[in-house]
């Protein structure tokens, strides 16, 4: 048993703590708990905790099987909600391992760590940094009742005493506890809606921080009474909420997206790293914009993409580029504006980074630029332009998804087969709803 | 006194250029032949000679010709008159280094170091070797942060020519006072270090007064780590800092460049700190808190295995210390981490493997039998038992395996020959790089080469052949040794007679057990006491063995299962006068049965029914021809007196075959297409056989003269498309046609008898594998008659004939009995299975529809259909029936559709446009992965099985036996997943659309 192991148990003793948490994240990006005393934890360090691993397999499991969950010591905290008075909980995020001990193909995370340790074999270091945006409700939510967001300000109005800058307060000081970096918060466009952002880090432990920080939303919301949700786009007139994540690639100590004087100081690597993206686009989205409803947020325009582009400081493009402050080449760095709060983050940032890696090692090249405000042109500008649309909902994303080969080698066979055929189950049941729209409109005139 | 020494007495003085050294000692003057005597005694009497005549021209200021050199040469005698130590010295060093020649005769006043006498007994301390390397580029070494003074440049000459000063020294203590070789490579690691700490004198001055921002810790790794450098090799360092990084990483860099930088001096060596976390793309240097972070999250074994070598060694000492004070205590339980005993696999197979193929055979270093064997083999056991023992946790090699075989975790005589070995490679080694001081490992190949590091080693008779000689022997002890090094001791540690020496202790020899992949260690010693106890031949016989066949198991999917089937086949065959002979003296046979016996349960099963069979595994293991089998079987079959006996022994010729097929394929030796073939023929050739002795024994119960009837078999399904797996069922039809004049009731009664004894004696149940004969293909089913006459199933497809029965005789074919009979059968199901205008539209609609429902209802409850070999999604049935289709549409017009086989009819639609080149090579790939995966499972269970394996030991087992690693069983069905899922697009267009 290493040092951190002997840490982890020797908090456990000093801080009382009664129960330790092991999570995990399923296909979906739900988070999963196991619980288990601090008693069975050493044995938990060395041999794992048994379980079904086909809880990882999202809603539509069909098999049991038996898995392992190895808990990672070096994510171990406790937790700030649970530890106000009396013995404290803790948690620590898991690997999933076969019984046989090899890596599991299944777990999300292995998914992330693999697709990392490609790029690593080729020297490269992923690093991000998510914006994430979500609503605060003034309730918990009703079956058939539209929520009531909890004010009514807008894109960074200040407002004394909002409720909202205390929730913010509340959440950052809890996030801090935890070991998460916050870096700037503000309030986005629509009323009860709310951004903060992660401080950049490597791609797994963005990752590991977006799970625990939906978490700690979701509690500090709970305990101050309000409703915290990272559903992608909630109201039909009002903003979604999306997860604008800067990404960049380093090698050793130097960004390997800055060149001096290129253009946009955007390197070659950067360049084809964007044209892999971009090339893979359609692909991918059926995992950066999940759900049934991402599709919704992102045929409206404004601070969502739905176009297949880049472009500088573009906030319509799908990719934009940044400007950069001077003398920070550390800093360089492309943004993506696709994904939503709502993805997994593993597997997102696995098949972002695995789309720009193809797009590094295949040398693509980067269509010009998108100058315009794409939203404003029409069909055929966009056409001659070379400008393909996203998929234009969840069906369309699962039918090329289904037959990406990037998809299935980054996601892993088994994966890639649970993922989709939730998505197909959960396509299926939509397809079937008779929905407000549908009764609002016909039952008067037919 | 001058004498002219004679040609004979330069000649035994071991010149080679008699001419040549004539005019030499000419040069010197009188005093030359006195020398003669000293010269002999170099390695290179010729060189040494040639090299004083140039050391004394160049130290003699004013002059040029023979009168300076007489003039040294005099100065020399004179000096050797009182002290031959001196002489030895100089000559030793001319005559091995040519580099070094070329040192002194730049800078001819260091010759008189080599006068100074406590050279033969007192050892450089490393804080002197320190201060005179500071002293000459200007630092003081009292102050704590010392910085150069000399101008840059200047300061980079002098301290590689003091650096080649010491490294002088050193040499002359090496080459003329048996410095022993570990003493000479502490001295060279202790230079090292001194040199290291002016060169990071210099790069202070280098990077100016901020240098003061950032302490620097260099921490020495590998070789100079542990305190046991060669004369040439690159020095492994981290550097640890607290303060400004960026001043940190300045100053490393300075000193990889100072030390590796070539100047009018030439360099010293290449700084590597590619040992550093994340290697080369990771920062130069980091904090203690970074590298902590590192070593506690994100390092691989091999990284702690690197950082038993940690040693701090320059700058800032106290750094340095906190550095192995913090990964010291990782180092020491690595052993406990999950996945060391694969990686301790993994690092094993890579020394074995990166051994590049062109110099493999004059590597000293890597390869069989090498430097590198050694040391891992010490680092392996070092941190498997110096968790709980400290006494063994030192740094160098030699010392480290001395302390192993104190405490008796290795053998004493075994450690004590490794000891030797070691100490004559690196003593060879070090001669090697001595004489042009390159970073070398390999041992020249040429005369004259080989003839000057013979005789530096001692060998002045036959020297280069002395030498070859010498070194041929040590590379096969290191070999032999390194094998037993793990497991002999834990022989001794289970025997119960005193050996007088240090043991293992139990809970030891159960660590090491554990570390080399036993899951249930003291089963396992409890398998070794059994097989190793007592005095008898058998027993000692098995503990020269054991140590081998413990390491073949440890390789292997199971090494406790292996052991363990190894301890039965033991017991079983103990007293057999051949069994253990041939294991010992024939290496591929326990080879063989070791990998068999660790990752085969269905290989173990048929061994232990027939221990025997061991025999087999040294010759071919190719699958005989079917006319071999039948021969045979049908020889000895008809030789027993009755039907019952005879056919035991036909299935005992077939558990033989099995075997054969088996290990053939599990040990990766025979190709999966082949497997089926081989396995096909061996059914054909049962049944062929155990007709005849049916038709025989039936006729004679009968009280028949001769059979009424010819008869014949004709092989369906799997089996009449050579895909037969192990343990497979023999689908069949039993034809015959009553022979001329024959009663139509007696044929068919004698027809149906026979059929029903060739089922009954080839299942019943006995010692050898049963084969189940299965004829429910047969027309009607279970309802139909078990046999029917040839013009019956004439007249039966003729009226009833249903597409999917058309579908189904595609995969008949008459194989065994009466030849004739087959002809006429097969000429009548021909215009069956390929129908001359191919397939209506509804028959193809009634194939689709079978085939939907057969994906539905045949897949058992609770299966995976993607991880289902033959009805899954992409699986075997998928393929089959796509071909299938295509070989009914199409078998009329395209002779090559009309085959059995799935691969063959593959390849002939392809060739004829049925269907896209690269479609065919996706099914093609599917149904070999599918089917590999099939027969792999049951040569790892021991019985059949459809699902892709669950069970760690038979995922493990599968995968080793398909050639994976065995710790990448998650590879392995991720591949599957992979090839099965484009094979199930293939199938959705072309036998659904």
């Amino acid at each position: 048993m290493g040092k951190q192991e002997d840490f982890v148990l020797r908090a456990l003793e000093e801080r009382d703590v009664r129960f330790v948490r092991l999570w995990f994240t399923d296909v979906l990006g739900f988070l999963k708990s196991v619980a288990v005393a601090p008693a069975e934890l050493e044995g938990a360090f060395s041999e794992g905790i048994g379980f079904d691993g086909s809880a990882i397999e999202g809603f539509a499991r069909v098999y049991e099987a038996d898995m392992l969950a190895l808990p990672d010591p070096s994510t171990f905290q406790i937790l700030p909600w649970r530890s106000h008075e009396g013995p404290a909980t803790a948690r620590m995020f898991c690997d999933i391992v076969m019984p046989d001990g090899s890596t599991s193909y299944a777990d999300p995370r292995n998914v992330l760590k693999r697709t990392l340790s490609k790029a690593a074999d080729k020297g490269f270091t992923f690093y991000t940094h998510p914006e994430i945006e979500f609503y605060l409700f003034k309730s918990e939510p009703e079956k058939g009742k539209k929520p009531t967001p909890l004010d009514r300000s807008g894109y960074f109005d200040h407002t004394v005493h909002s409720f909202g800058s205390d929730f913010r307060r509340e959440a950052i000081t809890m996030l801090e506890a935890m070991g998460i970096s916050v870096e700037f918060s503000h309030h986005e466009g629509g009323p009860g809606q709310q951004e903060i952002d992660l401080r950049y880090a490597d791609a797994l432990s963005t990752a590991d921080n977006i799970m625990t920080f939906r978490t700690v939303i979701r509690e500090v919301a709970l305990a101050q009474g309000v409703w915290a949700t990272f559903m992608p786009k909630p109201f039909t007139e009002h903003p979604g909420s999306g997860m604008h994540t800067h990404v960049s690639l380093f090698e050793g100590d130097q960004n390997a997206f800055y060149e001096a004087g290129a253009e946009y100081q955007l390197s070659k690597t950067a360049r084809q790293f964007i044209a892999g993206i971009l090339h893979h686009a359609g692909e991918i989205s059926v995992v950066t914009n999940q759900w049934v409803n991402s599709y919704k947020r992102m045929m409206t325009g404004g601070e969502a993409p739905s176009y297949v582009c880049w472009g500088h400081n573009n906030r319509s493009a799908m990719v934009r580029v940044p400007m950069y402050k001077p003398n920070k080449g550390q800093s360089a760095r492309i943004e993506l504006r696709t994904i939503d709060s709502a993805c997994n983050p593993y597997l997102a940032y696995a098949v972002i980074l695995a789309a720009g890696m193809k797009g590094i090692e295949e040398d693509y090249e980067l269509p010009p630029e998108a100058e315009d405000n794409v939203w404003a042109l029409t069909e055929r500008e966009r056409r001659s332009l070379g400008i393909e649309p996203l998929p234009k909902n969840l069906n369309d994303a699962i039918h090329v998804a289904e037959s990406s080969e990037l998809l299935a080698e980054t996601l892993g066979e088994q994966v890639f087969d649970f993922f989709l055929r939730n998505k197909r189950a959960e396509w299926d049941e939509y397809r079937g709803q008779v929905s407000a729209f549908e009764r609002d409109r016909m039952l008067a005139v037919l | 006194m001058a004498r002219d020494p004679s040609r004979l007495e330069l000649i035994r003085a071991g010149f080679t250029d008699i001419d040549r050294a004539r005019s030499d000692l000419d040069r010197l003057g009188p005093e030359g032949p006195d020398l003669i005597a000293y010269l002999g005694k170099t390695a290179d009497p010729d060189a040494a000679l040639a090299g004083l005549c140039r050391l004394a021209e160049a130290s003699t200021q004013d002059g040029r010709g023979d009168e300076a050199v007489r003039r040294m040469v005099g100065e020399v005698v004179d000096t050797v008159a009182d002290d031959e130590g001196t002489a030895m010295r100089l000559l030793c060093v001319l005559g091995a280094s040519q580099a070094l020649t070329d040192h002194l005769v730049a800078h001819p006043e260091q010759w008189r170091e080599l006068t100074d006498p406590t050279l033969g007994s007192t050892r450089a301390p490393a804080y002197a070797l320190r201060s005179a390397l500071l002293s000459v580029v200007g630092a003081d070494p009292a102050e704590e942060v010392p910085v150069a003074t000399v101008a840059d440049g200047e300061a980079c000459d002098a301290l590689r020519v003091e650096y080649r000063r010491h490294l002088t020294r050193i040499a002359a203590r090496d080459l003329s006072h048996d410095l022993g070789v570990d003493d000479a490579a502490a001295e060279l690691a202790d230079l090292a270090a001194g040199t290291l700490d002016a060169a990071l004198a210099v790069a202070r001055a280098r990077v100016g007064p901020s240098h003061a921002e950032a302490r620097l810790g260099v921490v020495a790794m590998g070789k100079c780590g542990g305190h046991e450098l060669n004369y040439v090799s690159d020095v492994d360092v981290i550097f640890v800092h607290d303060g400004s990084a960026e001043v940190a990483v300045r100053l490393a860099s300075q000193l990889i460049r100072i030390c590796s930088d070539h100047t009018a001096e030439g360099t010293i060596w290449q700084v590597d700190a590619a040992l550093r976390p994340e290697g080369k793309a990771g920062p130069l240097s980091r904090t203690l808190a970074s590298h902590q972070g590192y070593y506690e999250r994100w390092a691989e074994t091999w990284e702690f295995q690197a950082l038993l070598k940690a040693r701090p060694i320059a700058g800032d000492l106290a750094l340095g210390r906190e550095f192995v004070a913090m990964t010291q205590p990782m180092v020491w339980s690595v052993a406990d981490r999950d996945g060391f005993v694969d990686a301790a696999r993994a690092m094993r197979r890579r020394v074995v493997d990166h051994i590049p193929a062109k110099d493999a055979d004059r590597e000293l270093k890597l390869g069989v039998g090498g430097l590198r064997d050694v040391e891992f083999a010490v680092q392996l056991l070092q941190l498997v038992h110096g968790r709980t023992d400290d006494r063994i946790r030192e740094t160098a090699t030699l010392s480290a395996l001395a302390a192993l075989t104190r405490y008796g975790y290795v053998g004493r005589e075994d450690g004590e020959a490794l000891h030797e070995a070691y100490a004559f490679l690196r003593q060879l080694e070090h001669r090697v790089q001595l004489s042009r001081l390159q970073r070398t490992h390999l041992l020249p190949g040429d005369e004259a080469s080989l003839r000057r590091l013979g005789r530096s080693l001692g060998f002045f008779k036959s020297s280069a052949d002395e030498l070859e000689r010498a070194w041929q022997h040590v590379r096969r002890e290191v070999s032999r040794l390194h094998q037993k090094l793990f497991y002999r001791p834990l022989l001794t540690a289970v025997a119960q007679i005193s050996t007088g020496e240090a043991r293992l202790s139990p809970e030891a020899a159960e660590a090491r057990m554990a570390a080399l992949g036993y899951a249930d260690p003291h089963s396992a010693l409890r398998h070794l006491e059994v097989l190793t106890a007592g005095v008898s031949r058998t027993a000692q016989i098995q503990r020269a063995l054991l140590p081998a066949m413990l390491q073949w198991f440890a390789d292997g999917a199971d090494p406790d299962g292996g052991l363990f089937g190894f301890r039965r086949i033991s017991e079983a065959l103990g007293q057999s006068p051949w069994y253990l002979g041939t294991l010992r003296d024939e290496g591929e046979v326990a080879e063989r049965l070791a990998h068999l016996l660790a990752s085969s349960r269905y290989c173990t099963d048929l061994l232990e029914r027939e221990p025997a069979g061991v025999r087999l595994l040294g010759g071919d293991l190719r699958p005989l021809s079917s006319e071999q089998i039948t021969e045979e079987m049908v020889a000895t079959g008809t030789r027993q007196a009755d039907g019952d006996k005879a056919t035991r022994a036909i299935r005992a010729v077939r558990r033989r075959e099995l075997l054969r097929i088996a290990a053939g394929d599990a040990l990766g030796l025979t190709d999966v297409a082949d497997v089926g073939y081989g396995l096909t023929r061996l059914t054909d050739a049962t049944l062929e056989a155990t007709l005849q002795v049916a038709m025989t024994s039936v006729a004679a119960a009968r009280k028949l003269d001769a059979p009424p009837t010819a008869m014949a078999i004709v092989a369906m399904g799997r089996y009449g498309g050579f895909e037969v797996s192990y343990g497979s069922d023999a689908d069949v039809m039993f034809v015959h046609a009553p022979l001329p004049g024959a009663e139509p009731e007696v044929a068919s009664g004698f027809a149906k008898a026979v059929a029903e004894e060739v089922r009954r004696t080839l299942s019943a149940s006995g010692p050898d594998p049963a084969l189940v004969v299965d004829a429910d293909l047969r027309p009607e089913g279970r309802q139909g008659a078990l046999v029917r006459t040839l013009d019956s199933y004439a007249a039966y497809y003729s009226k009833w004939s249903m597409v999917w029965e058309a579908q189904a005789l595609l995969r008949a074919e008459a194989v065994v009995g009466d030849p004739g009979l087959r002809e006429r059968f097969t000429a009548m199901i021909d215009p069956l299975r390929y129908p001359a205008d191919g397939l209506s539209e509804a028959d193809i609609r009634e194939i689709r529809r079978i085939k939907a429902r057969v994906d539905n209802e045949r897949l058992p409850r609770g299966a995976d259909p993607a991880l289902h070999l033959k009805l899954g999604r992409g699986g075997l049935a998928d393929i089959e029936w796509t071909v299938q289709l295509l070989q009914l549409k199409h078998g009329a017009e395209v002779p090559g559709l009309r085959t059995t086989q799935t691969l063959a009819a593959l390849a002939a639609a392809a060739g004829s446009g049925l269907i896209e080149p690269e479609d065919a090579e996706v099914l093609g790939e599917a149904w070999r992965m599918a089917s590999r995966v099939r027969n792999a499972l049951v040569l790892a269970r021991g019985k059949p099985a459809d699902q892709f394996p669950r069970a760690p030991l038979e995922r493990r087992a599968v995968a080793c036996i398909l050639g994976y690693p065995i710790d990448h069983t998650g590879e392995v069905q991720n591949d599957y997943l992979r090839v099965t899922r484009h094979a199930r697009a293939v199938v959705d267009r072309v036998f659904w659309d």
